[in-house]
């Protein structure tokens, strides 16, 4: 009896693992069958002709690498500022947890909210218009509990030796921060930034209304009313109104693309985490 | 030796002894409190300069604890409560007006275990240095080739100062630690049970040089291994734990206290590391 609801919870839980592993890997499969022959040197360093029907994502890659550089840029520092006001300068107890809830909560909040935020805030109330860094601000807040979850769980591992040892030798709060916990803690930023970047660079509810048009956009010059393309705002608009067939390859090599940049991003993370894990199974 | 141990009555008041000479650390009625439970009461030290002070005792009487108010480095443990005084030179440590950081960096700590940082050996010999900023930067180099002799780790190392440190040995380390330590010019140096973690040859090094830094600098040592304090300290003080708290129980000159101990607790204590000089 208790052998057979072993291999029942065995067999579901494989099942499950199984249905996950299938889906990612039929969606991956879809995309790039029907992605990677529109995938060529071109297509990556032409820019865009005929709404879409032709050309290449030239200034779409560079828009969207544009959104998520600033992204990165805008959440490093606000996520070492939280990341050490909560595991460092905090007392334990209530206002840890409640530093806490409230980065879950911006971790749940839905993005097309951060659109809405940035299109009252950057789009009407600055008079940016739609601007790159308006979307690369909010893009930074939208990933700003990930990397900090990040640099937290990573700061909670370090050894409670080197802060004594540093404090032993008479080092001030600050320079055992910028000597010792910063730097032994790099590795969590890193890896909660590139997570966090793979999923930016996927968005398109934050920066819709807020940073990025369709066509006619190339390097912006300054903030104000300057747009920019963006890969996954470029499927969006294809996909609601694509009869052609030559667009429709166009869509799925853009998807392909975006896709290798998600896991390029995922995959640079990957030496890091194993790492980390060696460690704490070594401390 | 041990066998001949006097038995003495567990009323007996213990008399504390003094060192001659004027004290250069001294505590006064220090007790450390976590909430409302004491883990140290009422310790009275006086610690002469230039010496080896040794503090032995059964586990969990709060040696380290002891050790950690030295030095203020106990403020970094939450949830603690120092009453008393601790005075350097006559002059109260926990004094608002005291730079705690400062004074660790005079009052320098050794662990059990050596700590090194993950940088090579030159960068944590002068990692206390660069960050005091007493020396300047183009001193540096002779400040590590000094306190890494003083530790007797220069010749082993001075070919390879740019290599990890976490490539020497465990004991090296703990030399490695020493040096970082010596290389701040601290008056005094803390010791917490520094050769427990080493093979017994590593453990000999350190000894010696304890024994060498003595003349220029006063060392407070916890130990857990009698012959050992036999070996290294000019003055002891053992605690014990009566009800349930940490109290130094007896304080004596070396042999004094181990070869005729005036009080019970000592007794205990010393008979029950017998066997193999550990507690």
């Amino acid at each position: 009896m208790c052998r057979t609801t072993d291999r029942v919870v065995f067999v579901a839980a494989l099942g499950c693992a199984v249905i996950a592993c299938g889906v990612l890997l039929s969606i991956v499969a879809a995309i790039a069958i029907r992605g990677l022959p529109a995938v060529s040197w071109h297509f990556l360093t032409e820019q865009i002709r005929l709404v879409g029907a032709a050309g290449g994502i030239f200034y779409n890659l560079v828009g969207t690498l544009l959104l998520i550089a600033t992204a990165g840029a805008i959440s490093t520092p606000l996520a070492m500022g939280i990341a050490l006001t909560h595991s460092y300068y905090l007392p334990e107890g209530r206002a840890r947890r409640n530093l806490s809830l409230l980065l879950y909560a911006l971790n749940g909040t839905p993005s097309i909210l951060f659109g809405i935020a940035g299109l009252i805030i950057f789009v009407k109330y600055f008079g940016w218009g739609k601007s790159w860094l308006s979307g690369g601000i909010l893009l930074g807040f939208l990933i700003l509990p990930t990397v900090t979850v990040s640099l937290v769980e990573r700061i909670k591992v370090l050894p409670g030796k080197y802060i004594e040892a540093a404090a032993g030798l008479g080092l001030t709060r600050s320079q055992i921060v910028s000597s010792v916990v910063l730097p032994q803690s790099m590795s969590g930023l890193i890896t909660g930034l590139l997570l966090g970047l793979a999923r930016a660079a996927g968005e398109t509810a934050p920066i819709m209304f807020t940073a990025t048009i369709f066509a006619g956009a190339t390097f912006p010059a300054g903030v104000k009313e300057s747009p920019v393309l963006s890969m996954p705002y470029h499927i969006f608009i294809l996909c609601q109104d694509s009869y052609d067939p030559g667009v429709s390859a166009k869509v799925w090599g853009t998807a392909t693309v975006l896709l290798g940049l998600v896991f390029l991003l995922s995959l640079i993370v990957l030496p890091m985490r194993l790492k980390v894990h060696e460690e704490a199974k070594n401390a | 030796m041990h066998d001949a141990l006097p038995i003495v009555e567990a009323e007996k008041v213990c008399v504390p002894a003094e060192p001659e000479g004027p004290a250069l650390l001294e505590t006064r009625g220090l007790c450390v409190w976590a909430g409302n439970r004491a883990l140290i009461r009422n310790v009275n030290l006086k610690i002469a300069a230039k010496q080896v002070f040794g503090l032995i005792g059964p586990s969990g009487a709060g040696k380290s604890t002891l050790l950690k108010c030295l030095n203020r480095l106990i403020e970094l443990t939450p949830g603690l409560r120092i009453e008393g005084e601790v005075l350097l030179h006559g002059k109260s440590i926990y004094d608002r007006a005291v730079d705690a950081d400062g004074l660790r960096g005079r009052i320098g700590i050794l662990f059990q275990q050596p700590v090194v940082f993950p940088k090579s050996i030159y960068q944590n010999v002068i990692f206390g240095v660069r960050h005091l900023g007493v020396v300047k930067q183009h001193d540096w180099p002779a400040v590590a080739e000094r306190a890494l002799s003083e530790s007797a780790l220069w010749d082993e190392v001075k070919d390879r100062l740019k290599e990890p440190a976490s490539r020497l040995s465990v004991g090296q380390q703990q030399r490695l630690c020493l040096a970082r330590t010596l290389a701040n010019e601290p008056e005094v140096i803390l010791m917490d049970e520094p050769t427990s973690a080493l093979d017994p040859r590593s453990a000999g090094a350190i000894e010696e040089l304890i024994l060498r830094l003595k003349s220029q600098r006063t060392i407070v040592l916890v130990t857990h291994n009698i012959p050992q304090a036999r070996r290294l300290a000019d003055w002891l003080a053992c605690l014990c734990v009566n009800e349930g708290v940490g109290e130094v129980m007896e304080t004596a000159c070396c042999d004094k206290l181990l070869d005729n101990p005036s009080c019970q607790g000592v007794v205990e204590y010393l008979r029950a590391g017998e066997p193999e000089g550990r507690g």
